[in-house]
């Protein structure tokens, strides 16, 4: 993209309260072009009716529209596609389509859903929105050239009426423009686009009091620089190749985070810089930092990663521990909001030594361990849209 | 004199955070702050045997249990108090 434009991309479900599945759906597809389409659909009614329709909606318009085919065919396509419900005679599915170009380039076509908000330094910018008539529906589309720190917000219409409900305090619930109100002061902070989303998410929640009347969906879209970051773990198997990768790891651009006691030895040394480390234990499980004149972040090595492996695993699913990292010191979090918030792509650098104290069979910790922990952690990361790149010395 | 700990990962797990807490109480309680050059390590090499605790250049392995009397013994003997 230009200027290394890059969309960090986040989005999630609330399920209505006593649906086992959701009616709204969310496809992601990256083109091999380098642009990528982006679709929220809400099908009519909820439970399993409505995700058949939200997931054909989605699907079919996602994949018509990678494929450059234009939006009339979409629409004509759904129509003929969808089950028409026996109930309501219909066969209906609201949408919004964002397909955003290598440049940042964004084409916007909504139909029927709460309306897409562009955030620009704080504000929400109106867009540029034209009406056209398909098979009697009304669809609304848009061009706009995307800038760095634009927040594109979408949501169903489950967010914009969080709170409406018997015994629920919000007679009118939330409100499509109180929404982006709520979100505009938030969307110059850096928060990622999953955070941004999860932010949104919870207040709808809390609005429903825990018990969401509808299917509740929304789409952040954030455009930022790429940021790239360089993490190294452990010394390498042989002693002699020490040098090698350490003068690696320290040309690359963009922050480096030295994890484990011989590796930020072995890093000091090479920059010949002290190793100081904190008597501070901020946190009860996780051991305590250090620092290197020259490194950005200095932490233990294998408790420290399972940890953020595990807030890792917790960000892909429902990010209820991101009230934790998002503002605790010790090393994990530190590390989480780096490489979760910060980064868009990490290098690992990992060492096989085998650290013969951590060969105990009393200890909980063993070489195969921290290679299973890299290996995991290097996937949720691919799983949240960051280029992933691991070398082994 | 200086005290290291070590906080790397296999002490850390045997509890040097507990013998860290225990030290710094007692170089409070003794008033030894000026004597007494307290600070973390990672990894001291000693992961067998730790928890690790150095007194200047020698090692030695404490745990959350002993870590009371090591420092009488060892601490507060080397001080002459």
């Amino acid at each position: 993209m230009i200027d290394n434009l890059y969309a960090d991309i986040g989005y999630h479900s609330l399920t209505k309260h006593g649906e086992i599945v959701c009616g709204d759906n969310v496809k992601k597809i990256d083109c091999p072009d380098g642009s990528v389409v982006l679709v929220l659909a809400d099908g009519l009614g909820s439970g399993v009716k409505a995700c058949i329709l939200s997931t054909l909606t989605s699907t079919i318009i996602s994949r018509m529209v990678a494929e450059n085919l234009p939006i009339s065919y979409c629409v004509h396509a759904i129509a003929e596609a969808l089950p028409i419900c026996s109930v309501r005679k219909l066969a209906y599915s609201t949408f919004t389509v964002i397909s955003i170009s290598p440049n940042g380039l964004a084409h916007i076509v909504q139909y029927d859903n709460p309306g897409i908000a562009l955030i620009r330094n704080g504000k929400e910018v109106p867009l540029p929105f034209v009406r056209t008539t398909y098979d009697e529906k009304m669809i609304e589309s848009a061009q706009v050239q995307l800038l760095k720190g634009d927040v594109l917000i979408s949501f169903s219409d489950g967010a914009e009426h969080a709170g409406v409900g018997p015994g629920m305090s919000y007679a009118y619930g939330w409100g499509r423009d109180n929404i982006v109100e709520y979100m505009e002061p938030l969307c110059h902070v850096g928060f990622s686009a999953k955070t941004l989303n999860t932010i949104l998410l919870d207040e709808c929640y809390s609005r429903y009091d825990g018990r969401p009347g509808d299917d509740t969906t929304a789409l952040t879209v954030y455009m930022r620089t790429r940021e790239q970051v360089n993490l190294m773990i452990g010394p390498p198997a042989n002693r002699e190749d020490n040098e090698k990768m350490l003068s690696l790891f320290f040309s690359k651009e963009g922050k480096h985070i030295v994890c484990g006691g011989t590796t930020s030895k072995i890093a000091s040394e090479y920059l010949g810089k002290p190793l100081k480390v904190s008597l501070d234990f901020e946190d009860d499980d996780i051991p305590a930092m250090g620092s290197i004149e020259g490194v950005d972040i200095v932490t233990e090595g294998i408790i420290t990663i399972n940890k953020v492996l595990e807030y890792a695993n917790d960000y892909l699913k429902d990010n209820e521990t991101y009230s934790q990292w998002c503002y605790k010191r010790d090393g994990a979090s530190t590390i989480s909001r780096v490489l979760f918030e910060e980064a868009t792509d990490i290098n690992f650098f990992v060492g096989r030594a085998v650290n013969p104290a951590h060969q105990n069979p009393d200890l909980p910790i063993t070489f195969s361990i921290k290679m299973q922990l890299v290996r995991e952690l290097a996937e949720c990361l691919r799983g949240m849209g960051k280029n992933i790149r691991v070398s082994y010395f | 004199m200086t005290l290291t700990i070590c906080i790397g990962s296999s002490c850390h797990l045997k509890g040097s955070k507990k013998v860290a807490q225990t030290f710094e109480r007692l170089i409070e309680e003794n008033n030894l702050k000026d004597k007494i050059e307290f600070h973390a390590t990672f990894c001291m090499g000693n992961c067998q045997k730790g928890i690790s605790v150095g007194i200047d250049d020698k090692v030695y392995s404490v745990t959350p249990e002993t870590a009371e009397d090591f420092f009488a013994k060892e601490v507060l003997a080397r001080l002459g108090k």
